[in-house]
């Protein structure tokens, strides 16, 4: 009963007083927001998609729909995650420029949990430090003593800077394009 | 009811928007045939529908201008008022002004601008000359309905109408004071008794049900038809009567009866009459259910998984060696087939209608640029996909404007060339072997074969030594930064290139080419699928994925034996039956880790002129595929244009080729250090 309280109080004092996913990635804890998130599917049967950046994993079919999956650690400039029995790929909504939201694949090393984190346990990001860009940094969450990096999904999969990051990687394509 | 009432009015404007088009289109031919009566009625019906329904929405400002339009057609149809040229440009502004009306008063609800207003005035006094001498001036569009009154020709009569509403009219989305109301536009009503007998009780009382009657007194110069067809719209929900007061003969008469008669025979002997006159039947009411396009797409949509779906199926029972389960799903794998042939024969359109339009723009800028120039238009019933249509409409455009401002020489070089002084535009359209093509042919002077090449030097797109054929020189002016800015003028030269026109045809997964006679005219030959939603690929493996090629750019497959797989990769070549045939490894194109299977194979693909080889690992055979796009993340990459679900589930990319064969020319050029010439690839 006290539980429920308290959420209520916090709820009306910071509306951010959501639930998040947490996952591992690299021996590291991550989480991110539930709201965004549409389901959570076994890694498998995934076509590689070539001259794509090597964060751009490939293409699954999710039920008739065709949903690029990006590698994390690989879009945090780390290695490409090595694919083990319990890797997972987490289906976001993400959204665009146009206001058309597209669904994307998460590729992470193992999903843990859903945790309720009250805001005032999420610290504001540190400005270096975490290793990975600030910008991916929605806030530093206490978990159970430890920190936990809550990640800015609107960020880190801002398809608009993907696939320019894409284009880039495209160098031939670059200039004069003939048709 | 206030929502049934949008959707009638949504109702109204789509038809509204069609009528004017018929309307346009029989004006133009109007214009070529005068004596056209057949073209004149459609003229008149489309004014006069419009009328009608405008009225019964209560849009003052549509009616009132329509009625004058409708007027001096009305004299046109009877013969007081001859065909010419201006009544004609007048009548097409009229259109126009029409729509403008239907767009803002009727879609947005919102009153004209004073610009409009003003040509509504311009048009109102030029129609007034061909309206009956009778007419009095008047200008505001309120004091319509009392001119009207005494504008008629024909003597005015009393009219009495009975008039029972049935309890469904609310429902139905029916007000029955807007056909007083229109009624009021016709002439002058004297009397109206409103009916309440059949009100119920209050308890019985159902607030969406109508109750009422009218008797009315009408005095109106209208005819009977006239009258009886202002209730077209309630005829299945109620009862009318129209009687003619001072008539004595017509009262002999049953008057239910006779306009039952009418009714089936009017519209009978109108089309009648017009079949013989009109060139195109236009049989579009009662044969057609409008659907939402939504709808459509959706169901195709349903139907391509079903595709894919029961190539699973098929996979499954090939594996099972079952045959009686084999052929129950080949059965259905046919039936599949030629639920998707129709499904997909549902969103075709004949491209007539936007041909049409073209006439249009023909006559306005042929006019603008002082040129004559006739259209032809051929083929219009050939159909293609609804979103093909529509997306090619922008590029036909640019196209037909460069052939008038460009290609057609004004009247007098072309006499002095000996060619008659009327310029010659042709539309044409066809189906060719799976796809559609439209070809714009211009009997001007052709392209400048010398005067291209010497601009694509001076801009670099080719080498200055490179020998090229005709052919080739006359594609070069849909390179970008390529442009025929030695005359820019208000038409062409307003920054769509016709780089944007390949550009926007290339995206429909489509081709075009030129071909030019100096002095005797140019001929665009557009090439388009006949659909975008399915292709039919040919499927190859490259280790573990399958890529698709679109069928009708693959000519062969020839196996890679080892002696010939050395030397290849040594040279980058084959000899291809005595022909040099470029080689692509598409395993090291695309970065295919692991090492190549012990047997190799080549695709020999075909581009406009570009023929090259692709080598992969499996030929995989034929395969009809939905095409799903990949999305926005993908939309840099190059050389992979979608991709499609495989029967056993996986995603299969599908090849871009002739991206993919620009995108290794460009490589081959940079490593070469090359000046980029078109022809590195060639043959």
């Amino acid at each position: 009963m006290g539980a429920v309280t308290t959420t209520r109080q916090t709820a009306v004092a910071v509306d951010e007083d959501a639930q998040y996913l947490t996952f591992m990635l690299g021996g590291e804890m991550f989480a991110i927001g539930i709201l965004g998130i549409k389901e959570i599917i076994e890694y498998g049967s995934l076509t590689v998609v070539p001259m794509m950046p090597a964060f751009v994993r490939g293409v699954i079919n999710l039920r008739g729909a065709v949903v690029p999956v990006v590698d994390l650690s690989a879009r945090f400039g780390r290695a490409n995650s090595a694919i083990t029995r319990r890797s997972c790929v987490i289906i976001i909504e993400a959204s665009t420029d146009e206001g058309q939201p597209q669904d994307i694949g998460l590729l992470v090393d193992t999903v843990s949990a859903v945790q309720e984190i009250p805001s005032t346990q999420i610290e504001p990001p540190p400005s270096f430090g975490a290793r990975i860009r600030s910008d991916f940094i929605s806030g530093m969450a206490k978990v159970d003593g430890k920190f936990v990096i809550v990640l800015d999904v609107d960020n880190v999969l801002s398809i608009d800077e993907m696939s320019s990051l894409a284009e880039a990687g495209q160098a031939p394509a670059l200039d004069l394009d003939p048709r | 009811m206030s929502i049934n009432l949008d959707q009638a009015l949504q109702t109204f404007i789509v038809e509204a928007h069609e009528l004017l088009q018929v309307m346009e289109q029989s004006l133009l031919q109007l214009e070529t045939e005068p004596a056209d009566q057949g073209a004149i009625g459609a003229i008149f019906r489309a004014a006069h529908t419009i009328k009608g329904s405008a009225g019964l929405f209560g849009l003052t400002p549509v009616v009132g201008f329509t009625h004058i339009v409708e007027d001096v057609l009305d004299r046109l149809r009877d013969g007081s008022v001859a065909v010419d040229a201006t009544l004609i440009a007048v009548l097409l502004k009229c259109g126009d002004h029409m729509l403008e009306l239907i767009n803002v008063v009727a879609s947005r609800g919102e009153t004209l601008p004073p610009a409009a207003l003003e040509r509504e005035a311009a048009l109102r006094e030029a129609l007034s000359r061909y309206q009956a001498p009778t007419h009095l001036p008047e200008t505001v569009p309120q004091s319509i309905q009392t001119v009207d009154a005494g504008a008629g020709t024909s003597a005015e009569l009393l009219w009495h109408i009975s008039l029972r509403f049935g309890v469904e009219v609310f429902r139905n989305g029916m007000d029955p004071l807007s056909f007083l109301r229109y009624l009021e536009t016709l002439g002058q009503i004297t009397q109206v008794t409103t009916l309440t007998e059949t009100i119920p009780a209050l308890d019985s009382w159902d607030p969406e049900s109508c109750y009422l009657g009218f008797e009315i007194d009408l005095r109106s110069t209208a005819g009977h038809a006239t009258l009886n067809e202002v209730f077209d719209f309630v005829r299945d929900d109620c009862e009318v009567s129209i009687e003619a007061i001072h008539e004595a003969s017509d009262r002999a008469v049953s008057v239910a009866s006779e306009w039952d008669a009418q009714a089936e025979q009017g519209p009978l002997t109108a089309s009648v009459q017009r079949l013989p006159a009109a060139s195109e039947p236009k049989t579009r009411d009662g044969n057609y259910v409008r659907v939402n396009a939504d709808k459509l797409d959706e169901l195709i949509n349903l139907v391509g998984e079903l595709v894919i779906a029961s190539a699973g199926a098929s996979l499954l029972a090939r594996s099972c060696h079952n045959d009686p389960l084999q052929e129950a799903t080949s059965t259905v794998s046919g039936l599949v087939e030629e639920i998707l042939d129709g499904a997909l024969h549902l969103r075709m359109v004949p491209i007539g209608d936007t041909f049409n339009r073209f006439r249009r723009v023909v006559r306005d800028i042929s006019q603008e640029l002082g040129k004559d120039i006739e259209l032809t238009i051929s083929g219009a019933e050939t159909e293609m996909d609804k979103t093909v249509v529509e997306k090619i409409g922008d590029p036909l455009m640019h196209l037909l404007r460069n052939a008038m401002d460009h290609g057609i020489e004004s009247a007098d070089a072309r006499r002095a060339a000996g060619k008659a002084g009327k310029g010659h535009l042709s539309l044409n359209a066809y189906h060719d072997s799976g796809s559609i093509v439209i070809e714009i042919a211009d009997d001007g002077n052709g392209l400048n074969r010398e005067r291209i090449l010497e601009k694509a030097q001076e801009r670099g797109l080719v080498a200055s030594g490179a020998v090229l054929s005709d052919q080739e020189i006359y594609n070069l002016i849909f390179e970008p930064g390529f442009s025929t800015a030695e005359a820019v003028t208000n038409l062409s030269g307003r920054g769509v290139g016709m780089d944007v026109v390949k550009r926007n045809i290339t995206l429909l997964r489509g081709t075009v080419d030129l071909d030019s006679r100096p002095g005797q005219g140019t001929v665009v030959r557009i090439r388009l699928p006949l659909t975008l939603a399915i292709i039919n690929g040919f499927l190859v493996g490259i280790d573990t994925s399958t890529y698709v090629i679109p069928l009708d750019m693959v000519q062969e497959c020839i196996e890679l034996d080892v002696h010939q797989r050395q030397s290849s990769r040594d040279q980058g070549y084959l000899d291809l039956r005595g022909e040099v045939l470029p080689l692509v490894d598409l395993r090291e194109h695309f970065s295919h880790e692991g090492s190549a299977g012990r047997r190799q194979n080549v695709v020999v693909v075909r581009y406009a002129e570009h023929k090259a080889g692709l080598v992969v690992d499996d030929l995989l055979g034929e395969f009809q595929t939905v095409i799903k796009p990949l999305g926005k993340l993908f939309g840099a990459l190059r050389g992979i244009s979608g991709s499609t679900i495989l029967g056993s589930g996986a995603v299969a990319l599908i090849l871009d080729i002739p991206a993919l064969l620009n995108q290794i020319v460009q490589l081959e050029a940079r490593t070469a250090q090359a000046p980029y010439s078109p022809t590195v690839v060639a043959r």
